[in-house]
């Protein structure tokens, strides 16, 4: 019965597993996950609970939750250090979840699974009794946790978000969060004005608290974030301190007459924040923004059919063209190769080698990113896009070879003198120069793991690159 | 599982990928962008102009990694004269090879307009060739170069559309109009004849300011407390004239700093006298020559000051004060030529000398000095409230008066400048009784 259907679905969202009340996610020594049963906690639960011994049995989590925070609060010595280990149980699963998430969202692209996530945020040993005055992570969020102003799911999965180490982490590997203090440093206030006009429909006083709130804010932190810069401490944007918050109501007070206590005034930021978090993802369309990842972007595939469509202008080109520019093409190649790696030079390791080693690798031998990461001991394939900057290198040999062209053929040089003939002349250079291998990158870059690489071996631009890497007698 | 699944879009959207195009900033980087802002004392600004130097710094970054045959010069950019930093909200005047191009940040906070300033879509000096959207992840040292704009372009959207300013004196324009390839903007900059795109020329203004001095006159110390915005007090058409003269927002930014010795607003009469007024040329004195506005003021050419010629000098007194001068320490070369003028404050006769010579400091080659004495010209004492008050674009040098006991025949002082630097004098006698004499300046042309 379709009713029934919808009573499990509710039942899902409210209930959930009770063994997670003792059941503990951790990391063994060897850091591989583990599920670790600790059995005072689950004959505790089952008594406090009168539930059954059963490992599908479901619980009103909720409920569950609020009776153990008091039971941690107020029953005597063994029962709360019992109840907050079943607290810390089930904050251990939410941890997992955060993380399991980040990666099914980002790890495929960016190179990370679960198992790098975990051992930033799984450092609860599974003791009844606290560890010396080590806190874990479990304990702090337990700890910082309020149940009038959240529930224990989303209050974890908030903490983990903006663990520190975390984010360090996944920064390494092109990830990031913006902290509701970075995206209160970049608004302007007019900005405000409009977005809370035009998008929330908010009243003019309303607006105009919010400025005054946002001024004072800028006045004292921004002051104080540049003070720490100066000092050379940057990073993630540290939570407003108590004296940051005085100050800002000290300011509010003078702006606006507005008597608020430190307390309100961090409330009102974070929600100040979350309005300006909720617009930015209306611009977005609500969705990731498209240009983050390195595909090729949209209009290249635009102007590509357009410049398809004459294709015997292309064709044109390339017999007017053709001993020019095979001669400027391998020109071209040398010139961007040699820049990029003297560039790559004045950087240390061995990024320019790595760079050649890649490039080689890629063209020449038609290894796939993530293989060539594998060969190269890289990190995973986003670590080689990054080396390579495919559709960057691609981009500046073209424009190279247009420069070359123009000195060569004295009647191309007309065509620079207009933005539009300009860019349709590289769209030329840049079919005449892609044959497949547009094709190539495209599946190099979304990943796809399946489709084989098979016409590459005609490519003029692959051919005449792998012919140049070869003439540097060097060891790539 | 329980209520995972409400949390998975906003997780999505709580993370973002950093693109592979993103140009991450370094330690180095953020410390120079730092110490330039630690120059301005308002805050806001402060912030604004750090943000700034972050987006120059990537921009850099970006065209050298891509294009190392492209030149930067910043020499002309706004970023690096505070005074213009402050009043300009973007990264203006920058140059790449032939190409003036200008800078527009924005933050983390995405939104789907962009603020133009004002002053680098309407005025001349300041209008680039391209504008170049970038986007700076403080937090997380980074940066993107999410588009350009052309002018040209610009002027196409702005045809169809009837753009209007902001009180504040920018643009909101849609995001959407700049080009998110910054690869073809490499190609531009590498490829295109920078006369593709016209730029307008400067409009000579002097004229205008002229008209407007006495608004200015009663406006700018209206902007003396620091948190005080040029918008905020003067119209579009007078900030316009403002924004050109970089001596008049030095003036508002010492007013705002309150370095300002003397009265603000003798200063800022004698700064706005400067920047209309003809100046008459000192330097072709040394030619044994008077300009054309000399002869207008009466300036009479005195003999050159070697012995000989002295003894043959109609004027007597004057060899007698040069004379003076000297024994009281002051070195006057032989080269040096003065010239004087007589006039009248409240029936008084005066008589002003100047002398002007060439100072040759190897240090600096094109420094020239500027010896001014007052006199009466009937020789007697001069007046118990005179003054003698030498300005120039930075404000008022010197101000003399006499000594009520010794009851002075004579004021002197004397200035150092460099060619193109002018000076200002002006006598007055009380508040409101006062002589300006057109400005002197210096050049060897004639």
């Amino acid at each position: 019965m379709s009713g029934d259907t919808a009573v499990d679905g509710l039942v899902q969202i409210l209930m959930g597993v009770a063994s997670r009340y003792w059941q503990l996610v951790k990391i063994d020594g060897a850091g591989r996950r583990q599920v670790q049963e600790i059995s005072p906690a689950k004959a505790f639960f089952i008594d406090v609970f009168a539930i059954a011994d059963d490992i599908d049995c479901y619980v009103p989590d909720i409920k569950v939750q609020l009776q153990l925070l008091q039971l941690s609060r107020d029953a005597s010595a063994d029962r709360w250090l019992l109840a907050q280990r079943c607290l810390l149980c089930f904050i251990s699963w939410q941890i997992e979840q955060v993380c399991l998430q980040l990666a099914a969202n980002f790890g495929s692209v960016h190179g990370f699974s679960c198992a790098d996530l975990l051992p930033y945020v799984l450092d609860d040993d599974g003791r009844l009794q606290p560890n010396g005055t080590y806190q874990s992570l479990s304990q702090k969020i337990l700890q910082s946790f309020d149940p009038q102003q959240s529930n224990l799911t989303t209050w974890t999965t908030t903490r983990v978000k903006h663990d520190a180490a975390l984010n360090q982490f996944l920064l390494e590997c092109g990830v990031y969060m913006v902290s509701d203090w970075a995206i209160l440093n970049d608004t302007r206030p007019q900005q405000l004005e409009r977005i809370f006009r035009d998008f929330y429909a908010l009243t003019p006083p309303e607006i105009q608290q919010a400025q005054q709130l946002l001024e004072s804010y800028h006045a004292v932190y921004r002051t104080a974030r540049l003070q720490q810069r100066s000092q050379r401490i940057g990073g993630k944007c540290s939570t407003p301190t108590t004296q940051q918050l005085q100050q800002i109501a000290t300011l509010l007070q003078i702006k606006a007459s507005l008597t608020l206590n430190s307390e309100t005034v961090m409330t009102q930021l974070q929600k100040l924040a979350t309005q300006l978090r909720e617009y930015r993802i209306h611009v977005r369309g609500g969705a990731l923004p498209t240009k983050s990842l390195d595909t090729i972007t949209g209009d290249e595939y635009i102007d590509t059919t357009k410049a398809l469509d004459n294709e015997d202008e292309q064709t044109e080109f390339l017999q007017l063209y053709r001993p020019q520019f095979l001669a400027c093409l391998e020109q071209a190649l040398a010139i961007v190769t040699q820049s990029r790696v003297n560039r790559l030079q004045q950087k240390k390791g061995e990024k320019a080698k790595k760079f050649l080693q890649a490039l080689k690798l890629f063209h020449c031998q038609n290894l796939r990113m993530t293989e060539i990461a594998d060969s190269m001991g890289l990190r995973a394939q986003d670590a080689v896009t990054r080396l390579l900057k495919l559709k960057e290198f691609r981009a500046d040999v073209r424009q190279q070879l247009l420069l070359l062209l123009c000195d060569r053929v004295f009647d191309l040089a007309k065509n620079y003198s207009h933005p539009d003939r300009l860019t349709t002349l590289e769209q030329q250079i840049k079919l005449a120069l892609d044959e497949q291998i547009t094709q190539v990158i495209k599946e190099a870059e979304n990943q796809s793991q399946t489709a084989k690489i098979n016409t590459i071996e005609n490519g003029l631009f692959s051919e005449r690159l792998c012919r140049y890497l070869d003439s540097l007698n060097e060891e790539i | 599982m329980t209520n995972l699944s409400q949390n998975t879009p906003q997780m999505r959207l709580d993370f973002e990928s950093l693109p592979t195009a993103a140009i991450t900033l370094s330690a180095a980087q953020i410390t120079q962008a730092v110490e330039l802002s630690s120059k301005i004392k308002n805050s806001s600004q402060q912030w604004q102009i750090y943000i700034h130097a972050l987006a120059l710094c990537a921009f850099e970054e970006w065209l050298a990694e891509r294009a190392n045959s492209l030149t930067i010069n910043r020499e002309r950019c706004t970023t690096f004269q505070p005074v213009l930093a402050k009043a300009i909200a973007a990264v203006a005047n920058l140059y790449v090879g032939k190409f003036k191009v200008c800078l527009i940040s924005t933050g983390s906070l995405t939104d789907d307009q962009i603020y133009l300033p004002q002053a680098v879509v309407d005025l001349p000096e300041y209008i680039p060739h391209f504008y170049v959207w970038v986007e700076v992840l403080e937090e997380e040292d980074a940066a993107l170069i999410s588009g350009f704009l052309s002018y040209q372009q610009l002027r196409e959207y702005q045809k169809k559309v009837n753009l209007q300013s902001t009180e504040d004196w920018n643009y909101q324009i849609p995001a959407s109009w700049f080009e998110n390839n910054a690869d073809r903007l490499l190609l531009y900059l590498r490829c295109l004849e920078p006369e593709t795109i016209a730029l307008p020329s400067k409009n000579e203004n002097t004229q205008i300011l002229s008209t407007i001095q006495n608004d200015l006159l009663a406006l700018l110390p209206q902007l003396q407390s620091p948190g005080t915005e040029l918008w905020q007090v003067l119209t579009w058409e007078q900030g316009k004239v403002v924004l050109t003269h970089p001596e008049l927002l030095n003036w508002i930014d010492n007013l705002q700093q309150q370095t300002h010795t003397s009265l603000v607003s003798d200063s800022l009469k004698d700064l706005l006298k400067l920047l209309t007024e003809p100046a008459l040329n000192v330097g072709r004195w040394l030619w044994d020559e008077l300009d054309e506005l000399a002869e207008e003021f009466s300036w009479r050419l005195l003999p050159s000051l070697t012995p000989t010629a002295a003894m043959r000098s109609a004027t007597e007194e004057f060899p007698a004060i040069i004379n003076e001068l000297q024994q009281r320490g002051l070195e006057i070369p032989p080269i040096a030529r003065g010239a004087y003028q007589d006039f009248l404050l409240t029936a008084i006769p005066l008589r002003l000398y100047a002398v002007t010579w060439h100072l040759l400091a190897e240090s600096e080659p094109n420094l020239w000095t500027l010896l001014l004495i007052l006199g009466t010209a009937s020789h007697t004492a001069l007046p118990a409230h005179l003054k003698l008050r030498v300005s120039d674009q930075t404000g008022v040098l010197v101000e003399r008066g006499i000594n009520p006991q010794q009851g002075d025949s004579y004021l002197f002082t004397r200035v150092v400048g460099n060619w193109d630097e002018k000076f200002l004098v002006s006598v007055t006698l009380t508040d409101g009784v006062e002589v300006n004499l057109p400005p002197f300046t210096f050049s060897f042309r004639r």
